[in-house]
């Protein structure tokens, strides 16, 4: 591998991880944090990269060789800007009926069958979006500001790429850590107790599967800038799947342990393989890379449900009591004789375990 | 001061039908708790009794039949409706929030922190913030209360089952409620705390809240309850003291079949 095609393909790790971690965000808030089993959560960035590419390729002509809908051509922050919002309508139409109060096993079999009929559904009709062709020849934005057929231009994505990140994390801490976000994991973890004390908890979840689907839509927006082209292929079930597995191993409901988890999932176990020299017959290393990812999950859920990286325990001491001094176990058990659960820092990790 | 019945009723169930398809679980119930009194109701198992208090909780919605909280209708309010307006409720299996510990399973509670308002956790979040302090003060109190101080910080899903019901207990105490039901409240809770919670029920109801509660255990309800209603069938069969209805020839003949 040369100097500069291996430049090109660690700028094209670096964009791709950002955005496998803005989602990992996005569906971690929908499950880390609020417990909906997502398995729909690729449509929405879908939605986010065929939006964006329609609003740069402009109108569609007989030269074009491709077919979509509302074709325009729209500054580069405006379809970013409206990949969110497309991510985010989507969301809020599918959030009407699934999103009502069901079990959470129902939840998820509606929501992967939506993905699955959603894909076919634009398999079949080409006219929306170009079927399993799908779209190509979206322009690079920023163009004008650096050679758009460079490596430089690559960083300068990844950059831009990276700054949203930021500016995303900031925000889901934000959320996950305030009240709303206190309640949404209150209701995670027992939904009817929670009504029962004055979370509207269909309300809730409709925000959060919003919010999730808004930052799905811009991370399939920043993805099709990227690569250009986006097609059917792109948003198999499956890669819901990944995303789910980079959450359960980073770290449920961490959005640090999220991006380990990414990192070690997308990157390592699906973006490494491709540098492997192939065997076998042609497609073997990918189906492998299935293989491998499902059984990730088993150990995942098996060995450590929690993640690497589990949930933060919210100590009393940030909302100004005093600190607790650190309890004996025999000072512990005086105070409630002949329980267990007092040894909390021991416990620590063991979160996580339960519910699920 | 004024007897427990002398108060208009705080909540008044009329005529109340629950149905599953064909099976009445619930057939023509009417009973009212005043502030101030702990009304037991006590039943063979299937009797109904806790279909009552899920419709009145909320989380069924009845057949027919009224349920007026405060002179208001509130049949049709879905159960975080009826929470803002002061019911709060513990369940047969205890339903503690596992993975938030015990101090932010009492903030969850805290007035106004619902968080039904993406608004408040954002751009109002001065004004939550003032809310959270209030709900954190109120959330000490009561942890010393109740003696659980040590465990503050511990995931609700490493207590014991009577830790767990304390925890229940505690989070409808943070609403400053005006109607606490409460099913099977002592069951599989060890000796001693059983007793701190008898002592603590009574003494929510003495500070004016009226208190609605399922209990198998006569003994708990001879001692906790001011009135107790006995159900068989999915109907009254007898209501009044502890005394008056253990004479009952009717609750006789439900219990020994």
């Amino acid at each position: 591998m040369s100097f500069s095609s291996l430049d090109f393909y660690l700028a094209t790790v670096v964009v791709i991880f950002g955005v496998d971690v803005l989602s990992a965000w996005g569906l971690n808030l929908q499950y880390g944090y609020a417990g909906i089993p997502n398995f729909s959560f690729i449509v929405f960035q879908a939605a986010g990269a065929y939006t964006a590419a329609i609003l740069t390729l402009g109108p569609m002509t007989a030269t074009s060789g491709q077919t979509y809908v509302a074709g325009t051509h729209v500054p580069f922050p405006v379809a970013l800007l409206a990949a969110v919002a497309a991510g985010a309508a989507l969301s809020a139409v599918i959030g009407v009926f699934a999103m009502k109060r069901m079990r959470a096993d129902y939840q998820a079999a509606i929501l992967l069958i939506l993905a699955l009929i959603l894909n076919q559904f634009i398999v079949t009709d080409t006219s929306l979006f170009n079927g399993t062709s799908g779209l190509a020849n979206v322009s690079r934005p920023l163009g004008s500001l650096v050679n758009p057929s460079t490596t430089g231009w690559q960083w300068a994505y990844a950059a831009l790429v990276w700054a949203i990140c930021a500016v995303v994390l900031f925000a889901v801490q934000r959320l996950s850590r305030s009240s709303w976000g206190r309640a949404l994991r209150a209701q995670r973890d027992h939904d009817a107790a929670a009504a029962a004390l004055g979370c509207n908890v269909v309300a809730l979840k409709m925000q959060v599967f919003v919010i999730g689907g808004a930052i799905a839509g811009l991370s399939g927006g920043l993805l099709v800038f990227y690569l250009q082209a986006f097609n059917t292929a792109s948003w198999g079930y499956e890669e819901t799947l990944a995303i789910f597995v980079s959450i359960l191993i980073g770290g449920v409901a961490n959005n640090w342990g999220v991006i380990l988890g990414t990192f070690l999932v997308q990157i390592v176990f699906v973006e490494v393989p491709n540098l492997l020299p192939q065997f076998g017959y042609i497609g073997l290393v990918d189906a492998l890379e299935w293989v491998v990812i499902g059984l990730l999950w088993m150990a995942a859920i098996a060995l450590r449900p929690q993640g690497v990286i589990p949930e933060r325990r919210v100590r009393a001491e940030r909302f100004g009591l005093p600190a607790l001094r650190r309890a004996l176990p025999a000072a512990t058990a005086a105070a409630a004789p002949g329980q267990q659960g007092a040894h909390e820092e021991r416990l620590g990790a063991t979160g996580g375990a339960s519910r699920r | 001061m004024l007897a427990p019945g002398d108060l208009r009723p705080l909540v008044e169930v009329c005529d109340l039908v629950v149905s599953y398809g064909a099976v009445r679980a619930v057939d023509g119930v009417t009973i009212s708790v005043a502030p101030g009194e702990v009304l037991g109701i006590v039943g063979p198992n299937g009797a109904g009794k806790s279909s009552l208090l899920a419709a009145v909780g909320g989380q069924l919605r009845p057949t027919s039949g009224q349920i007026r909280l405060d002179g208001v209708d509130v049949t049709k309010l879905p159960p975080h409706r009826r929470a803002r307006r002061g019911v709060v409720r513990t369940f047969q299996d205890t339903s503690e929030f596992g993975r938030l510990t015990v101090f932010e399973n009492l903030l969850v509670a805290g007035l106004g922190m619902h968080g039904a308002s993406l608004y408040a956790a954002t751009v109002g979040a001065r004004a939550q913030a003032r809310r959270t302090a209030t709900a954190a003060e109120r959330a000490a109190e009561l942890l010393a209360r109740f003696e659980l101080e040590p465990m503050r910080d511990t995931y609700a899903m490493e207590l014991s089952g009577g830790q767990r019901r304390l925890v229940e207990v505690m989070r409808g105490l943070m609403r400053e409620p005006k109607l606490m039901l409460l099913d099977e409240p002592t069951v599989g809770v060890a000796p001693h705390l059983s007793e701190q919670l008898r002592r603590e029920y009574r003494r929510i109801a003495a500070s004016g809240v009226a208190v609605l509660m399922i209990e198998h255990v006569l003994e708990v309800v001879e001692e906790v309850s001011d009135r107790v209603v006995v159900m068989d069938n999915g109907s009254v069969i007898a209501e009044g003291t502890y005394d008056q209805v253990m004479q009952s020839q009717a609750v006789r003949e439900a219990y020994l079949g």
